[in-house]
């Protein structure tokens, strides 16, 4: 028991983690939301609406459109990102965990691929945008943009899920008759599931990065990257705002799936 | 079944790339089909070595361990093994644990079920069959664990410290269920323990080891039937007699 206040906060008690829990998200978010206003009255730029301001604009931005393109539906462009955002973490998703899993099962392989993967690891996925968008074309290129940056925490973080194996559970595993196969599929690949959903965690962030700058080199893509930079090239500055929080909505929306999935299974396996 | 056992000149030496560890050296022993071994000795000696060496889970060093023509360089279905630290599948409930081996064996669903329904009602553990690990106190886990090994009905069962981690009541109850499964077996039982009192209480010989490299310092036969009276004056003398050469082999380290 805490006393705040005169109030006394058992950390025990469900609905008093839940009222705690609630009560940060308002403090911290008013606080961010009272500074931005300080800021945008302090530098009293076009380019720093206010947060009423952005408000506004984003609630006509979802009632009447894209004005300056004949009133286009926002979540066209929301759809549309999130249509390539999600074709790249399939991309990631299909290719990095198997491999992930075959490079955490063999020492080998994994010395032989360590190298190259250490020399590409460190090129900012944005950097491939506007190589892989100009030399392929403007649809596949930013999936591919979105797959890279997911690819790499999604990949060291599985390889590293398959190493921390505990080794009882292999050994145990064999002497209960399973053949190597059997050890991969029923012991290596669900001991290693939280490692893979962290690198999920992980990667979402990093593609959420990956697809604002990759719109940027596919114009006609028509996601919510290409409105932002079009909205600040004519100088509408409330729609830029506003164009970020639907991206920071969206990017909530992921990782809090993410999150969502990965507490249920470290919960089911007594990993908290 | 062929559940005897034949240690020949076993060696086990663990090499690091500056260090040299001689766990077991020169070690022969003979396991007769059925019999219940204890293996008792000072920490660190090579007690879960050679346990993982018959499991074939250790490369060994020299020697052969065997059961008639079949040599263990490998893990098998025919040596069940239950682990110091339960080594349950988190990811398992209580059920789909017991029942991983029967599933390995590809043995249908409804048989599995028929199987792990016996097991678990032979472990008390009924009314957690579809719990998850964590949810476990030790005890269970390690019922739980055991019952893993036994469904699958190995001929030699190998248990390190198998009731180590029990508090000494839960510990005496364990004891007295491995005394009543035992009896109606003729699996062989090879057990770790590091109470004398429980190597007197169940075992038909009990092996004392040196310190290490382990080397087997004496084997007592322990001919009474099962159970046992802890409170008679044969069990107390002979508890008290290996308690003593343990103490000896302690001091000299
Ligand atoms: N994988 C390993 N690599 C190197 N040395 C090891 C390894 N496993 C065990 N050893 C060493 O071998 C010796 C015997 O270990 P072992 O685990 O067999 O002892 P034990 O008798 O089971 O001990 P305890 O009673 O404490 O469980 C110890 O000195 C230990 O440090
Ligand atoms: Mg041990």
């Amino acid at each position: 028991m805490t006393d705040y206040f005169g109030f006394n906060y058992d950390k025990n008690n469900k609905h008093h983690r839940m009222i705690r829990q609630a009560l940060l998200i308002v403090v911290s978010l008013y606080g961010f939301v009272l500074l931005w206003w300080i800021v945008s009255l302090l530098a009293n730029s076009v380019a720093i609406p206010t947060p009423l301001e952005t408000w506004d604009e984003f609630v006509r931005l979802l009632r009447d459109g894209d004005v300056t393109n004949y009133g286009a539906s926002v979540w066209g462009y929301v759809g549309s990102s999130m249509t390539t955002f999600l074709e790249g973490f399939a991309v990631a998703f299909v290719i990095a965990v198997p491999l992930g899993l075959l490079l955490g099962y063999s020492k080998d392989l994994r010395d032989l691929t360590a190298p190259a993967i250490e020399v590409l690891r460190p090129i900012a996925p944005i950097a491939w945008a506007p190589i892989l968008i100009l030399s392929i074309d403007y649809v596949v290129g930013p999936v591919l943009v979105v797959a890279i940056g997911i690819f790499f925490p999604l990949l060291t973080n599985t390889i590293f899920g398959v190493q921390k194996i505990d080794r009882n559970l292999t050994d145990a595993a064999k002497t209960l008759g399973a053949k190597p196969y059997q050890i991969f599929y029923k012991v290596m690949v669900p001991s290693a599931l939280p490692y893979v959903m962290n690198g999920v965690k992980v990667g979402l962030g990093v593609g959420w990065m990956c697809i604002i700058a990759a719109e940027l080199y596919a114009p006609s893509l028509g996601g919510i990257g290409n409105f932002l930079s079009e909205q600040a090239f004519m100088g509408y500055w409330p729609s830029v705002y506003a164009a970020l929080i639907l991206i920071a909505a969206m990017g909530l929306i992921t990782t809090g799936l993410a999150e969502y999935v990965h507490k249920i299974i470290t919960r089911r396996m007594g990993m908290e | 079944m062929s559940g005897e056992i034949s240690i020949k000149g076993l060696s086990k030496v663990y090499r690091t790339d500056d260090s040299e560890t001689v766990a077991i050296k020169d070690f022969n022993l003979e396991i007769k089909e059925g019999e219940l071994i204890a293996i008792v000795g000072p920490s660190g000696c090579g007690k879960t070595t050679l346990l993982r060496c018959i499991a074939g889970l250790e490369e060994v060093t020299a020697g052969v361990i065997s059961s008639g023509s079949k040599v263990f360089s490998e893990p098998g279905p025919d040596r069940g093994m239950v682990f110091q630290d339960f080594a349950l599948f988190p990811w398992r409930t209580v059920r789909k644990n017991i029942e991983f081996g029967l599933e390995i064996a590809g043995m249908p669903k409804e048989q599995r079920k028929e199987k792990s329904d016996k097991y678990l009602a032979l472990m008390g553990l009924t009314a957690f069959a579809d719990a998850q690990v964590h949810e476990l106190s030790g005890g269970m886990k390690q019922r739980v664990s055991i019952a893993r090994a036994l469904i699958t009905h190995p001929d030699i069962i190998l248990m390190d410290e198998p009731f180590g981690a029990l508090d000494a009541q839960t510990r005496n109850i364990m004891q007295m269920e491995l005394v009543k499964l035992l009896d109606k077996t003729d699996q062989t039982i090879v057990f770790i323990t590091h109470s004398v009192d429980e190597a007197v209480f169940l075992a038909d010989r009990i092996v004392v080891l040196t310190k290490r490299p382990a080397e087997i310092k004496e084997i007592v036969e322990v001919p009474w039937p099962r159970p046992r009276d802890r409170a008679s004056p044969e069990f107390t003398a002979l508890r008290k007699r290996i308690l003593t050469e343990l103490e000896n082999e302690n001091t000299l380290v």
